[in-house]
């Protein structure tokens, strides 16, 4: 299975030029603690809840993990790109095929309802508010 | 002077000037149309013996609004992604986070001599674009049998 993860992976090879050094030493730093990618995000609200939008590219169902613990959101995923045996990666804009980003929720939404939904690498999550915390017109009655 | 191992003159100069400019970058040559990494979509290269591989990773783009063009050598990769807040965009919606790119986007890739442009092909999945350029007989190592 190593051949599918080849085009994301950190390409040793081409670490030795004199302009990538700082970059790669940076690199090695993080990988200590296991380097993930920061997924970008949009996020909207309207009165049923929250929607955030994630850019998971690679990223299928399988490889994808959504949690809820302590209120806190936690997105983590791992990008799968099929390539061809015996591949040597010559240009890398993606490093790293692991991504990992977290939220905190306020106590306002029910965790227990939230949808997730991934297509063609964007996750879509709904997350909605408690029945109690949305907001309600009240209605005002004239004797 | 003039040796064995480096040309003398100003062509041999221009060489070395032109190999120093390309190992700043990644091995792989990077054309002036080729500038600005960090844009939208993301771009890995790779290549095997038979093929050039390149990945660009595109997530939610609409296949249909995915073009990808080979003209001589430039493979050029544009398309459109749409704000997906517009598809729900309520009266009441409220935009906390907008990082995630939106709109046109065009990203140009200069190939090898040894890519041939006729045997390419291209496929979309899990917001992945691969685009598979074979190369030229004449470029594929073979083993030279010594006498």
């Amino acid at each position: 299975m190593s051949d599918t993860t080849e085009l994301a992976r950190k390409d040793e090879a081409t670490s030795e030029t004199a302009s990538e050094t700082a970059v790669t030493r940076r690199d090695d730093e993080r990988a200590q603690s296991r380097v993930t990618l920061t997924p970008p995000v949009d996020v909207s609200e309207d009165s049923q809840g929250i929607t955030l939008w994630a850019d998971l590219p690679g990223v299928t169902k399988e490889r994808l993990s959504v949690k809820v613990h302590d209120g806190n959101l936690y997105i983590e995923a791992e990008a799968m790109v099929p390539t061809p045996a015996g591949l040597r990666l010559q240009h890398a804009e993606i490093r790293e095929p692991r991504f990992a980003r977290a939220f905190s929720l306020g106590a306002d939404f029910d965790t227990s309802k939230i949808d997730a939904n991934l297509k063609d690498g964007v996750l879509k999550l709904t997350i909605p508010r408690h029945d109690e915390a949305r907001p309600r017109r009240i209605e005002v009655r004239t004797n | 002077m003039s040796d064995l191992f480096s040309s003398a003159g100003l062509a041999g100069d221009i060489e070395r000037l032109q190999r120093q400019v390309a190992s700043l970058f990644d091995g792989f040559p990077t054309s002036i149309r080729a500038a600005g990494s960090g844009t939208f979509p993301r771009i890995n290269i790779g290549s095997t013996d038979e093929s050039i591989e390149i990945v660009a990773f595109a997530p939610g783009v609409d296949p249909a609004k995915l073009d990808v063009s080979i003209d001589k050598r430039l493979l050029t990769i544009s398309g459109e992604r749409e704000f997906p807040q517009r598809e729900a965009a309520g009266d009441d919606m409220r935009t906390y986070a907008q990082e995630r790119f939106a709109g046109r986007f065009r990203r140009a890739i200069e190939l090898p001599q040894h890519a041939d442009p006729d045997k390419a092909s291209a496929r979309y999945a899990d917001g992945c674009l691969v685009v598979s350029v074979a190369k030229r007989e004449s470029s594929k190592p073979r083993a030279i049998t010594v006498q």
